[in-house]
């Protein structure tokens, strides 16, 4: 499943990461979100605004577009 | 020596170098703060300290990261002062591991063990030295816990060259070894700069270009060939192949040094987070808090304040002055400069200093407290209409507090097509000298509405620049644009940092007024009080009054066609507070009361507000031309800059001038 399926407040596992743009990709890893990691999905803003993540004990804000790329399986 | 200070972003870099050096740079919680270096003397006077942009690692994206690894490649620092934030360690060490590998003496900095201990993390300090062969130094850099220590460290003769050293698997190892054969010209550590190109590092290869004797080809030869191999075995790229392995060393090495204590609770940063990230509050908090921010400023402490002191020079001040005049029997000349020159000119500048330093104190606040990053992703729908994404609104928030700070702010804006877009739209937001223009004109005009009329101002800023973005965009290169922020954890601001930050901020202005204004003052004065008929003229017949008359029908049709408005907007150009200054000047007559007074009969509620919005866009000022110069990197950019502000001030209160006028305003 993608990580923008999660309901908020859901935590889940990192699957894949390779859909996101190169550029993405190496933002992702040096804010520490990699494949294994456990991601809690914790809001979205409207219309089609971006997401909140926690990761690592760690808070980061993302686009919608790029979370849609991130696969991710249920904890 | 030359110590460099290099950590990851929003981990107390500065707040550390401050403790060290003793100096104030810029603090606030968010990524992106310093995007430039700062260089200062570690007291004791033991060497010197360079601050840098926070880095994640040495392969820099954005433009304020490549500062950084620039610096390293220059080969000036003597030993290297790693800031590793306790709370995260398993993210800081990455960039640490790089450190090491660049082989210089290096020292950790373990910092904000204060939060990693409210978060039930436990680290074995002696460990973890041992385990990177480092000394580790536990520190609190807000409050200079353990900074002592540093300094001491410094002191000591021989500082400790680390071996730390990491098996990268035999692939890796043996590409290293060849390309660390190739580059016997480098001065810099041969092993460091292999990996750095093997993980495709730009400034790394840019730098190794420029070093004739290197054999490029083949390294790069020998680079291709291992990516081929690792993706085949691997199934990833080089570069994800070292970072991979280097964050098994790490996982490894905090399995030995942490012990953790689950605590799941909601903690403080949640609870706020649910409410101004909330779906349908969001934007509407974020607006309240700007509206209570100009309330704050205007209606309840700057404006009582400013009228207290504008009371005070143009009373109490001109009074004793100019008896101290009289009883030194200094001469008429004399006396009208300083009475109708400078405590006009310069006071009339002063006396708006309270509002400001409210306001840099509450935009310190935001700063500081770690809603900025919030804003920015609150923000960031908004600004993808027009084109950018929404750490492009963090420049324009600072840029209320003063333009050029803004500017620079762009630096951590990770695509350069929209750090370009940041740059140019950044003057139109309304800064604090403008702030002085519009208190004068609403408090004559709009006593009852001032915060709201100003707050008009402040948001029609904000949308021109957001329509003019998205102009901008189509003019240039599509980019694929991405938004990525870290929201750090709310911090209470510490009240020495909120204190020092809301001084500095004000100091430029207070500083701005006794020089430069001053000296303007002075030259403009000069020029309204002689003429072609001798001195002290009529200021009708006055050179200023000639000469400035020529812009008075150019502006004639925005409602304020008069030589006074001219030379004010001429003046406004050197400093937008030079408006009020010398507005204080030309209108001033003896015994006409305060400015107010005067100005509230000079112009029409509707010029007034045409004559406020116009002064908002018309040009950047004359300090941050080189600021957007610095930024844009072309003369003609920077040109293009100033000219498109002129053109759309014109043409938005031509708009506002006229239809005011069909309205029967
Ligand atoms: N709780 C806590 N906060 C700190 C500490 N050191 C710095 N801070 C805060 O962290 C934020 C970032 O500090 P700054 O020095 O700008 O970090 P830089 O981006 O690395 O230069 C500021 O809000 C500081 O007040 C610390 O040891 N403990
Ligand atoms: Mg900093």
């Amino acid at each position: 499943m993608i990580l923008t399926e999660l309901k908020k407040g859901e935590k889940a596992t990192i699957l894949n990461l390779s859909g996101t743009t190169e550029l993405v990709q190496q933002r992702l890893l040096d804010l520490g979100i990699t494949e294994g990691e456990e991601v809690c999905y914790k809001c979205a803003l409207p219309f089609g605004g971006p997401c909140m993540l926690e990761v690592c004990g760690q808070c980061i804000g993302l686009r919608r577009r790029e979370a849609k790329e991130i696969q991710v399986v249920r904890t | 020596m030359e110590v460099a200070l290099l950590g990851n972003p929003n981990t107390g870099k500065t707040s550390l170098f401050n403790e060290l050096t003793g100096s104030y740079e810029y603090v606030g919680n968010w990524t992106g703060v310093t995007v430039d270096k700062k260089v200062g003397t570690l007291k004791k006077q033991i060497g010197q300290l360079i601050d840098l942009p926070g880095v994640y690692a040495l392969n820099p994206i954005s433009k304020d990261e490549g500062i950084a690894s620039q610096y390293l490649l220059e080969n000036r620092c003597t030993s290297t002062l790693n800031i590793v934030d306790a709370s995260g360690l398993s993210r800081n060490l990455h960039l640490t591991i790089q450190l090491l590998e660049f082989g210089k003496p290096l020292v950790i900095g373990l910092n904000m063990v204060d939060v990693a201990k409210s978060r039930g993390i436990a680290i074995d300090v002696h460990q973890l030295s041992e385990e990177l062969n480092v000394p580790v130094l536990p520190i609190i850099a807000r409050t200079g816990k353990g900074c002592r220590d540093i300094l001491d460290y410094f002191s000591l003769e021989n500082q400790h060259v680390s071996h730390f050293s990491i098996d990268y698997g035999e692939k890796i190892e043996k590409a290293i070894e060849n390309i660390s054969d190739l580059l016997h010209e480098e001065q810099l550590n041969h092993r460091w700069l292999a990996l750095q190109l093997l993980q495709g590092n730009q400034i790394v290869l840019d730098h190794i270009k420029t070093n004739k004797g290197i054999d490029l080809e083949r390294i790069q030869r020998i680079i291709q060939e291992l990516d081929k191999q690792i993706e085949e075995v691997e199934k990833c790229s080089l570069a994800r192949a070292i970072y991979s392995k280097r964050k098994q060393i790490i996982n490894d090495i905090l399995e030995k040094v942490i012990t953790k204590e689950k605590n799941s609770d909601r903690t403080f940063t949640d609870i706020i987070d649910s409410i101004v990230t909330n779906k349908f509050l969001g934007i509407p908090i974020f607006l309240s808090i700007m509206y209570f921010i100009f309330h704050m400023t205007f209606n309840w402490i700057g404006t009582p304040v400013s009228d207290w002191l504008d009371g005070f020079f143009s009373g109490s001040l001109s009074e004793w002055i100019g008896q101290g005049l009289q009883a030194v029997h200094a001469t008429p000349f004399i006396r009208a400069l300083i009475l109708n020159g400078l405590i006009a000119g310069v006071g009339g500048v002063i006396v708006f200093v309270p509002q400001m330093i409210v306001l840099f104190f509450f935009i310190s606040l935001i700063e500081d407290s770690g809603y900025m990053a919030r804003v920015a992703l609150v923000m960031d729908r908004i600004m993808q209409v027009a084109g950018l994404n929404g750490k492009s609104f963090i420049p324009l928030v600072i840029g209320f507090g003063c333009n050029i700070p803004g500017i620079m702010a762009s630096r951590s804006i990770e695509q350069p097509k929209e750090r370009l877009i940041t740059v140019l739209i950044t003057p139109l937001m309304s800064c604090s000298a403008r702030l002085a223009v519009y208190s004068l004109f609403a408090g004559a005009f709009f006593a009852e509405y001032q915060a709201l009329v100003v707050l008009s101002l402040y948001v029609l800023g904000v949308i021109l620049a957001l329509v003019m973005a998205k102009v901008f965009s189509f003019f240039l290169k599509h980019e694929h644009s991405v938004f990525i922020v870290e929201l750090p954890p709310y911090r209470v601001p510490n009240a020495k940092t909120l204190f020092r930050s809301t001084w500095d901020k004000s100091k430029g202005f207070v500083k701005k007024a006794t020089t430069f204004i001053l000296g303007g003052t002075v030259v403009i004065w000069l020029l309204s009080y002689a003429g072609p008929h001798g001195l002290n003229v009529n200021i009708d017949q006055s050179f200023l009054a000639l000469v400035c008359g020529y812009i008075a029908p150019l502006v004639a049709p925005l409602g304020f066609g008069t030589w006074q408005a001219g030379t004010a907007l001429v003046s406004g150009f050197l400093a937008k507070e030079a408006v009020v200054s010398t507005m204080s000047i030309v209108y001033h007559a003896p015994h006409s009361g305060t400015l107010t007074g005067v100005i509230s009969q000079a112009f029409t509620p509707l010029q007034a507000y045409t004559f406020m919005v116009f002064s908002l866009l018309y040009i950047p000022c004359l300090s941050t031309v080189p600021a957007i110069y610095k930024e844009v990197g072309t003369r003609k950019l920077t040109w293009f800059t100033v000219m498109y502000c002129v053109a759309l001030a014109y043409i938005v209160s031509l708009v506002i001038y006229q239809v005011g006028r069909l309205m029967g305003f």
